[in-house]
């Protein structure tokens, strides 16, 4: 990229330099904490912990506006709380239950047509992919999937230069 | 007697406050600021830009006063003047607002208190006797000559159009951008009403950045609003069209007629599709004037035109539509009660409607009532409506989606492009799994860096400093494992990148066997670690190849390098 470029791109509140931020921060704590590993199990919990930390500092860098980004870091503190200290998973999942449950009913009659409209099979699946989207009717799942599909870009992008700049 | 015009104005919104009128005392105070600009701008202050962006919402608020007399002089004949027509779309815009007035439009902030505050300054200069007129009601023109100077001094009614027609898109698709300039988001409330019919101009609006569209559009809305509730809505429509920047040029029948085709459709984009590319026609009139006011004013003329022809049906029915549009807007009332009666349901269909353009822009403000108009020749059940509302928004989401998965363009039809999108994001997850695991691999790095430097380095994207094949040092750190025999194995296989891999495994394969004593689990290693040091071995010797890494980059998308974890 030419000089130009570089000084235009510098918005130090966009998106991508937010990531940006929180995912190096997690890095290298992560470094700090394990040791490189040696063994491939090792190496998965590293990679497990590496994609945790993407995934939940895109979604800190999102903040809450969106619900992807709430649902995802739900799910995120959620496995943290499982994994973690022997709380009792069941309080916090039945929060998000909850909410589930109360979009659910008012949706449920909005998925039976977006179903029937767009097909089972692709608002399931899309349902499923997106975080958060099982609650949610279709035309805002398709917002959140255009938000999650650009916020993910950025993601792949960060983190393709990231690992560019640190394999030369 | 602006402070007059203001009261009237005031009155007559109060008057006429239906529910969708969600805070009168408000909104009135707003339109007595935006169309106290307005009014002053369109009176004659011409070369006063600063004025439109604030009158935005005047050309809503333009209550009967001024609007009266617009309307009367806004003849056919005036159309042709350049000048005259702008001004005249002001006050028609302005006039027919404020004859409706009824808040039916559901102007919910400030926009048409705005307007009319505008419209009163407007009026004050050079219509006092339509006042009385606009009081009786009666918008009809009684003189054209009534306002030849006024209107001639109507300021840029491309300004005034466009942000007339800003209004009218409340559901700020592309509103936000309209409304920001003008600082008057709100405005985006009061044209929840018409904001149906607007949302076409705002995706014209983007797409050809004519103002006149919305102009053209906001006409033709004021135009077939027959009722009051109708005006209202329509004049907001019409504001907002006006709003949007247009670069004015010529708003002239033409435009009407646009609008009157357009207007046939509620909320359709494809009617506004179609007064967008009409009104883009027709707008070559006044370059020079509407230039200087950014095309605010162009704006107003075609929403003034539009103004006059409700006034003169008879007269303005060029277009096809007019007829068309009289008839659907007669449904509005229909649809409008019904909106109101289903509160819940329509309300916040409609306010997806409007919001088609929404993803472009700001999230529209919260309205809980929309009122949707029904097509011409579709049936006006308030179920059938927001059922039509919903699949407009949705087919606006699939086709802002089509724009950011790439290669989508020519895919038609939700259930292909729905599977596109879902590979796409089932693409881009499997990528991010990927490069975490590369990353960790090649962590330890990090700690050597400041966190700012590879911020920087990292947010401009530099390109990978592919000439250092010094790959060697990374080796090690890769594989630790293979430290003894990689460096030379992995030299050795530089040449040929893209039958590495398979190079790369066999050799690992074969050393992993070797060096069973590292692993615990030797006969499982292999096979688990297969793909992922395959996947590894290859970016690493991707980053190092700037060339071979692009390629393999580029071919990662397709999923074919996906690490199995």
């Amino acid at each position: 990229m030419n000089p130009h470029h570089h000084s235009s791109y510098l918005n130090p509140n966009s998106l991508k330099s937010r990531f940006t931020k929180n995912f190096l921060r997690s890095l290298i704590k992560i470094n700090k904490q394990t040791p490189f590993p040696c063994r491939p199990t090792e190496m998965f919990q590293r990679c497990h912990k590496v994609k945790t930390a993407a995934d939940k500092s895109l979604a800190c860098a999102v903040g809450s506006r969106r619900v992807w980004s709430r649902a995802m870091l739900c799910k995120i503190r959620n496995r943290a709380l499982r994994r973690g200290p022997q709380k009792p998973p069941s309080v916090r999942r039945i929060i998000i239950n909850n909410r589930t449950m109360k979009k659910g009913f008012n949706c449920l009659k909005e998925k039976m047509n977006d179903d029937q409209e767009a097909g089972i099979d692709q608002t399931s699946k899309l349902r499923k992919l997106v975080p958060g989207g099982e609650a949610m009717d279709l035309c805002n799942l398709l917002d959140e999937a255009a938000h999650y599909i650009k916020c993910l870009n950025t993601q792949v992008q960060v983190m393709r230069s990231i690992a560019d700049f640190y394999s030369t | 007697m602006e402070m007059g015009d203001k009261d009237k104005f005031e009155l007559e919104k109060r008057s006429d406050n239906h529910i969708n009128y969600h805070s009168p005392d408000s909104m009135p105070s707003d339109w007595r600021y935006s169309s106290a600009n307005v009014a002053n701008s369109s009176l004659g202050l011409v070369s006063t830009d600063n004025q439109m962006p604030v009158c935005r919402g005047d050309l809503v608020g333009v209550s009967s006063c001024s609007s009266a007399s617009m309307v009367d002089s806004f003849s056919p004949g005036q159309w042709d003047h350049p000048t005259n027509s702008q001004n005249l779309g002001f006050c028609d815009i302005s006039v027919q607002n404020n004859a409706s007035t009824s808040n039916p439009m559901g102007i919910r902030k400030g926009g048409p208190a705005s307007l009319r505050t505008g419209l009163d300054k407007t009026l004050d200069i050079g219509w006092n006797p339509p006042s009385s007129m606009l009081k009786g009601g009666i918008f009809l023109p009684t003189a054209p000559g009534v306002l030849p100077q006024s209107l001639s001094q109507f300021p840029e009614d491309s300004a005034f159009i466009e942000r007339a027609a800003r209004f009218s898109y409340f559901n700020g698709g592309n509103f936000s951008d309209m409304v920001n300039p003008f600082g008057i988001p709100e405005s985006m409330d009061l044209y929840s009403k018409g904001g149906g019919m607007m949302q076409g101009p705002q995706e014209v609006f983007p797409g050809s950045g004519l103002k006149s569209l919305s102009v053209v559009q906001g006409q033709k809305n004021v135009m077939n609003m027959g009722d009051s509730s109708r005006d209202t809505s329509l004049s907001v429509e019409h504001v907002a069209i006006e709003g949007s920047p247009l670069k004015n040029e010529k708003k002239n029948g033409s435009l009407v007629r646009s609008h009157d085709e357009a207007k046939q459709g509620v909320g359709g984009s494809g009617n506004e599709s179609e007064e967008a590319e009409f009104s883009g026609g027709g707008r070559q009139d006044k370059p020079s004037k509407l230039e200087g006011n950014g095309g605010e004013l162009s704006a107003k003329s075609p929403a003034s035109k539009k103004r006059k022809r409700n006034g003169q049906d008879a007269d303005l029915d060029q277009a096809k539509g007019t007829q068309q549009s009289v008839e659907a807007a007669k449904d509005n009332p229909e649809v409008q009660q019904k909106g109101d009666e289903n509160p819940t349901s329509t309300p916040i269909k409609a306010t997806g409607k409007q919001c088609k353009l929404g993803s472009q822009a700001s999230d529209p403000p919260k309205e809980e009532y929309i009122h949707v108009r029904a097509r011409r020749g579709q049936a006006t059940n308030s179920h059938s409506l927001a059922e039509r509302v919903r699949r407009e928004k949705i087919s606006e989401r699939m086709k802002f989606l089509q724009d950011l998965v790439p290669g989508c363009s020519k895919v038609t039809g939700k259930a292909v492009m729905l599977d596109e999108i879902i590979n796409y994001v089932q693409s881009l997850q499997r990528q991010v799994e990927f490069l975490s695991m590369k990353l960790a691999t090649v962590n330890p790095r990090l700690d050597f860096n400041t966190e700012g430097l590879l911020a920087k380095d990292i947010l401009h994207s530099r390109a990978v400093s592919s000439s250092t094949l010094a790959f060697s040092a990374e080796v090690p750190m890769v594989y630790p494992p293979f430290n003894a025999s990689q460096p030379g194995f992995i030299q050795a296989s530089f040449p040929g990148m893209e039958s590495h891999s398979d190079m790369l495994r066999r050799a690992i394969n074969s050393q992993l066997t070797p060096m069973t004593g590292g692993f615990k689990e030797t006969t499982q290693l292999p096979n688990a670690w297969d793909d992922e040091l395959h996947n590894v071995v290859q970016m690493g010797y991707v980053t190092c190849a700037p060339q071979d890494s692009q390629d393999i980059n580029g071919s990662l998308p397709p999923g074919h390098m996906k690490a199995e974890l």
